[in-house]
């Protein structure tokens, strides 16, 4: 089980590396979403919103979220340092998104654009 | 926390209903005519209905504790083995390619070749394929208002047309319960669950509602909508027309629209065919390339198809290979003109599918007891193992009455098996081999930091 300091941290990782990535942020201006990481077996909340191209991180969950990326901890952190694809969890069901199927395909391509296969 | 986006009920049953809206409904409505005696069809699709509704009831308990756009890949996983989930996936997307894409592109075409007899057939396929693969690739969906207000009015036309004919020939049921032999009325029902072929490709949506039970209650209702609808249009269309001169047309709906109100009645139904055809492609083209996606980012499929538009963050490689898929399958279809035996593969493969849901709460509610269920069906076991044991015979109808029909299925899955079991493997190795060594970039944590956490 990872802690919530973990996933904090790789969540930092993935946002970092994230706005260091030009084109990524130039592919994202139109696209302003309001992103809640929540972990199933930590009390761990995390809000990630994209405005202007732009990633930001807070501690918390907002209130009126686009997205809902929800799995154990283990797998959270494991995602977004970049250890394992997003796929290959939500396909055996340990990871779930709640919000549009296109916004799922754009957050995990942003996930395949950060950190490769 | 509430999601900005959420789905009304009302868009999920348009949503439900518009994915089984398609012209090539109206060569099923007819073939189930053609099975039974007199005006009974209204007879053998109401039981098509009802016997999708036990199905429904399956997927609304499966999408319910597993909600998930991944649908059956993720249930029949979780149920069986990654192989069967697999094999089935692949081999549902490729028969309702196949028959969708063949039999609708067949009825279309003849519809505007009644229109406008001066352009060719395979032009329109063309076209409209053309249309529908931009708008793919652009990343456009009919979606929301348009699709409440698409369906609706498919529904709306279909149910007018039906009373109109039934009133124009004051019409009066003739041994209502009379349908002839049990042969023909399962080989009916057989054919007739085509009529309700994509009904839960709205599971998908499980993701985008704040209430998992929005999901089956708009799967419900559209299924209901929908019986009533063909009920009504198919003894409108057989008490109009002799059923001969139905079953040999490729777009009865226009041959009977044309009886009903002559010029506007063929331009009306025209309308609805174009409708219906366009939400049919466009529908099945977004769930089959986000499906060809996903597989290609688990080392499924190739990896070309992963490839994600820069501009418009769509499966562009997916959607264009099944652009010329698309092609392919009408070009063969209109040549060959066998477009009923497309309608029967892709029933007899819906028909597989939901006996395997039924199959899959049986082996769920075994492997997983405690996981929640917002949506439990009652009766312990019944309802599954009804809903596999009538699907199973709806199956075998279809392939005892067309024996080539079993044959292509079966050369089918033969295809999907060795596919899982070589093709497969082999790309997974491919990948493992050409990914640079593992690097964890997540930090080891020390046995005395991970005390420390708990102490």
């Amino acid at each position: 089980m990872a802690t919530h300091e973990e996933i904090t941290d790789s969540l930092k990782v993935f946002t970092d590396n994230y706005n260091k990535n030009e084109r990524l942020k130039i592919m994202n201006r139109d696209w302003d979403r309001v992103v809640v990481v929540k972990a199933t077996d930590v009390e761990s909340r995390h809000t990630m919103t994209l405005k202007d191209g732009v990633v930001s991180l807070k501690e918390g969950a907002s209130d009126n979220p686009d997205l809902t990326v929800i799995s154990d901890s283990e797998t959270l952190a494991d995602i977004f340092y970049g250890d394992i694809t997003p796929t290959e969890p939500y396909n055996n069901g340990t990871l779930r998104v709640m919000g549009s199927e296109d916004d799922l395909i754009r957050l995990d391509f942003i996930s395949l654009l950060i950190w490769g296969e | 926390m509430q999601l900005k986006r959420v789905l009304t009920l009302r868009t999920v049953v348009a949503t439900s209903a518009g994915l089984t809206l398609a012209s090539s409904s109206f060569i099923a409505a007819v073939q189930v005519a053609g099975f039974l005696l007199g005006d009974t069809a209204w007879i053998a699709i109401l039981v098509g209905g009802v016997f999708c509704f036990l199905a429904a009831a399956c997927f609304s308990e499966l999408n319910g504790l597993l909600p998930t756009a991944a649908g059956i890949r993720l249930y029949f996983r979780r149920a069986f083995n990654d192989q069967v989930s697999l094999t089935i996936s692949i081999l549902y997307m490729l028969i309702v390619i196949i028959g969708v894409v063949g039999a609708e592109s067949c009825v279309i075409s003849s519809v505007l070749n009644e229109a406008f007899p001066a352009v060719p057939s395979y032009a329109w396929i063309v076209l409209m394929l053309l249309a529908v693969t931009g708008m793919n690739i652009r990343g456009v969906k009919i979606t929301g208002i348009f699709q409440d207000v698409i369906t609706y009015g498919l529904i709306t036309s279909i149910i007018f047309f039906g009373l109109i004919a039934l009133y124009k020939v004051n019409f009066q049921l003739n041994a209502p319960l009379a349908p002839g032999s049990a042969s023909g009325i399962i080989n009916a029902v057989a054919i007739g669950v085509f009529l309700f072929v994509g009904f839960e490709w709205v599971t998908p949506l499980a993701e985008e509602v704040t209430q998992i039970k929005q999901i089956s209650r708009g799967m419900m209702i559209a299924l209901g909508i929908l019986s009533v609808a063909y009920a009504l249009f198919t003894v409108g269309m057989t008490a109009v027309l002799p059923k001969e001169t139905l079953v040999h047309s490729a777009s009865p709906q226009v041959v009977f629209a044309r009886a009903v109100l002559g010029d506007a009645g063929v331009l009306w139904m025209t309308t609805v065919s174009l409708a219906a055809t366009i939400t049919t492609f466009n529908a099945g083209m977004i769930s089959v390339s986000r499906f060809m996606y996903a597989s290609a980012r688990e080392h499924v499929l190739p990896a070309v198809f992963k490839k994600v538009s820069i501009r418009f963050f769509t499966p562009w490689a997916a959607i264009v290979t099944l652009f010329f898929i698309g092609l392919v399958v009408a070009g063969v279809t209109l040549f060959t003109q066998r477009y009923v035996m497309l309608v029967e593969l892709a029933a007899a493969m819906e028909s597989i599918v939901y006996a395997l849901t039924g199959l899959a709460v049986i082996s769920l509610r075994r492997r997983l007891p405690d996981q929640p269920r917002p949506y439990l069906i009652k009766g312990g076991y019944l309802v599954p193992a009804l809903t596999t044991i009538v699907f199973t015979i709806l199956a075998a109808a279809v392939f005892t009455s067309n024996l080539w029909v079993l044959i292509y299925m079966a050369v089918a899955f033969l295809i999907c098996l060795v596919y899982v079991n070589t093709t497969v493997p082999y790309l997974r190795k491919k990948y493992q081999a050409g990914k640079p060594a593992a690097k964890r970039r997540r930090p080891v944590r020390t046995a005395k930091e991970v005390e420390g956490k708990y102490e």
